[in-house]
């Protein structure tokens, strides 16, 4: 028989009872669904870890104070300072001894609250040197920005850099360029204004959009140690708040990470450090993408047995209902292939047809989820269908079409043409 | 009723499905039915059951043959012998000079395909179809084009009087009307032989009547007609008559 005869004869074969071909769809339907809405919304959560760990610098490693539990701190008898963290000491020890690393990056908190007229905001003050651009890939916006200068420092001019979101809400629709921000009792005046491309956080921590720097030698000039006063006469100081190792080559990243771990455990007595490296949450993020896939394909391959049972009790009915047709068929020239053919393709196109529905009501249910995980004004769920989820979903359809229509069709082909005539 | 006028070339189907070597030609001089020693046994809870005892038959080209008996005396047996629906236990089968009787199945679905036209007592349309679908089934089997197809049943749907009917589905016809779509079914890839088994046996006597006329003016034209029937009187528009008793068949 021609494919286009094949084609017309089982199409007029599933339209006969269309409703029941619908339903035998159902199974394939939720399966593909279900599919196409997971790898969406696993693929938006897959690609949104990946775009915050690369946005740090996949080959930075990030060092980073973290202060400790109380109970450790030295106290006085009325009053006592935390000193915590990463120490100038650190510092210098890994510019002369890590030959590896090509940029070392210093970022300080400076502590004090940014207010827009008399209310506090979330905007950080940052404290670091003309190299922090580059270790995080910020960017200038506007060509008259320029970031900070060693020059800054040297002159002790009291100039900032100001992130977009920050800009924004700070200075609204007027121009930044030349306005001043007040950090702690001191007017710093904006010469940039930069940007994350991908709306990177320091360390996972400050969204870089949100943070204004500072030349870190003026804050230095004008606090020394960062010293805060805090509630029932307690202080804390910290030299460093985070230091950006740029790795020479992403092949000596691990090396340098176990390098410096080992140094830190060495020369700090508490755990009052954390040692960040994108390259190992990125491998770690690959892993887990594997593991997330292996437990999709499960439960796609559960899904689609169960469709697939459906198909091939649907096919079997069909086939008893039918016997009779096969047997005219067959006493008029069909051949057991042409049987086995017929069957089979309205075994692939019921599937066909369950898969492109599945892949569309699995495009709608991802975006349904993603609106309604966006309801509470968090940044919520972010689905991504990607063409090749789409084309492995209607592949896997059309698989599942052959693999569970392949029995009855056979069935169909091998029943005795006389028999087949008599059945009633 | 049947007007040769209608369709004016013969058509030929092709006949792809059958190899070089198995392709048939027609020749005059040569009986296009043999049987030899053909016999069919049946076997049921150990018991062997001659439904056709070892039986010598020669049908000519044209000829109009009749298969009369009893129920249950073999006649359906020998007829769906004819058609090569079943094997026979022994014996051989030449249609057209050739043995057809051992083949294996794909080149057994060839010759009904090419060579038999069925014609079933209950009619045997696909009800999901329309008459014009019915009639291309078995041109699609034989790798008919679609147009050519289509043409084809158009012109035998309407040399049997069912012109601008071609869109209804077998429920919506009569008796007789659905028979004569099967008539049309039969001839659709122009075959050597019609089988038909008791086509007039689920219909009034009128329309019984009006279907045998079928017959006879396909005889007239020349083809080779085999119908298995209980009605005697049938027998006086046969060239050829059998009768069957217990499987054996006896001329006359």
């Amino acid at each position: 028989m021609r494919p286009l005869e094949m084609a017309v004869t089982v199409y007029a074969s599933l339209t006969r009872h269309l409703i029941r071909s619908l339903l035998a769809t159902l199974g394939i339907v939720l399966g593909i669904a279900a599919v196409v809405a997971m790898l969406a919304i696993g693929e938006g959560g897959r690609r949104e870890a990946l775009r915050q760990i690369e946005s740090q610098g996949v080959d930075n490693i990030i060092l980073r104070s973290v202060k400790p539990v109380e109970g450790n701190s030295q106290q006085t008898t009325r009053s006592f300072t935390q000193r915590y963290g990463i120490t100038q000491r650190d510092f210098d020890h890994i510019r002369n001894i890590f030959e590896n690393v090509r940029l070392l990056v210093p970022v300080m908190d400076t502590r004090r609250d940014i207010f827009v007229g008399q209310q506090t905001t979330d905007i950080e003050a940052i404290a670091t040197v003309p190299e922090f651009l580059e270790v995080t890939r910020c960017r200038l916006v506007d060509r008259r920005s320029r970031f900070l200068r060693a020059t800054d420092g040297q002159v002790m001019d009291p100039v900032c850099v100001v992130g977009v979101k920050a800009a924004r809400r700070l200075f609204g629709h007027q121009d930044p360029f030349g306005q001043s921000v007040v950090i702690g009792n001191v007017s710093f005046r904006v010469v940039g204004l930069m940007e994350s491309p991908g709306s990177g956080r320091l360390a996972g921590q400050y969204e870089f959009n949100n943070v204004i720097c500072v030349p870190i030698e003026i804050i230095r000039a004008l606090w020394g140690g960062i010293r805060v006063q805090m509630r029932r006469g307690t202080a804390e100081q910290v030299d460093y708040d985070f230091l950006y190792l740029s790795v020479k080559e992403t092949g000596a990243i691990p090396g340098t990470a176990g390098r410096l771990r080992t140094y830190l455990r060495s020369v700090h007595a508490q755990a009052d450090y954390e040692v960040q490296v994108p390259y190992e949450l990125l491998q770690s993020a690959r892993k887990t993408q594997r593991i997330f896939t292996i437990v999709m394909t499960s439960i796609a391959a559960i899904s689609l047995l169960v469709g697939g049972i459906g198909i091939m009790n649907i096919m079997l009915a069909n086939i008893f209902e039918r016997t009779r047709e096969i047997g005219v068929r067959r006493a008029l020239g069909a051949r057991k292939r042409d049987i086995l053919w017929q069957f089979l393709s309205e075994s692939v196109l019921l599937t066909s047809i369950g898969g492109a529905l599945g892949v569309g009501l699995g495009i709608a249910t991802a975006a349904v989820a993603e609106t309604v995980s966006r309801m509470g004004g968090d940044a919520g769920l972010k689905a991504v269908v990607t063409s090749e989820s789409l084309l492995v979903a209607l592949a896997v359809s059309v698989i599942t079409g052959i693999t569970f229509g392949t029995h009855p069709a056979w069935k169909a082909a091998q029943l005795d043409p006389l028999t087949a005539l008599r059945h009633e | 009723m049947l007007s040769r006028a209608n369709n004016p070339e013969p058509f030929q189907a092709p006949r792809g499905q059958l190899s070089g070597a198995d392709q048939v030609s027609g020749t005059g001089a040569q009986p296009l039915i043999e049987l030899c020693g053909l016999s069919k046994t049946y076997e049921a809870g150990g018991v062997h059951i001659a439904a056709l005892r070892p039986t010598d038959l020669v049908v000519q080209r044209g000829a109009f043959l009749t298969v009369m008996g009893p129920s249950g005396s073999g006649k359906s047996t020998l007829l769906n012998l004819f058609g090569l629906l079943i094997r026979p236990t022994s014996g051989v089968y030449r249609l057209e000079g050739r043995t057809v009787s051992d083949l294996n199945d794909d080149s057994t679905s060839a010759v009904r395909c090419s060579l038999i036209g069925m014609v079933f007592q209950s009619f045997n349309l696909l009800s999901h179809l329309t008459i014009l679908e019915n009639v291309c089934v078995p041109m699609q089997y034989a790798g008919v084009p679609r147009a050519r197809m289509r043409k084809r049943a158009k012109e035998l749907l309407a040399q049997f009087g069912l012109e601008g009917r071609d869109g209804s589905r077998p429920m919506q016809l009569s008796g007789g009307q659905c028979q004569r779509v099967a008539i049309a079914r039969a001839l659709a890839n122009d075959p050597s032989v019609i089988l038909a088994d008791e086509p007039t046996g689920n219909l009034d006597e009128k329309t019984g009547q009006e279907v045998l006329t079928i017959f006879q003016e396909l005889h007239r034209s020349g083809k080779t007609i085999i119908m298995v029937t209980h009605n005697p009187v049938y027998r006086q528009y046969a060239t050829q008559s059998v009768t069957i008793h217990d499987g054996k068949v006896t001329e006359g």
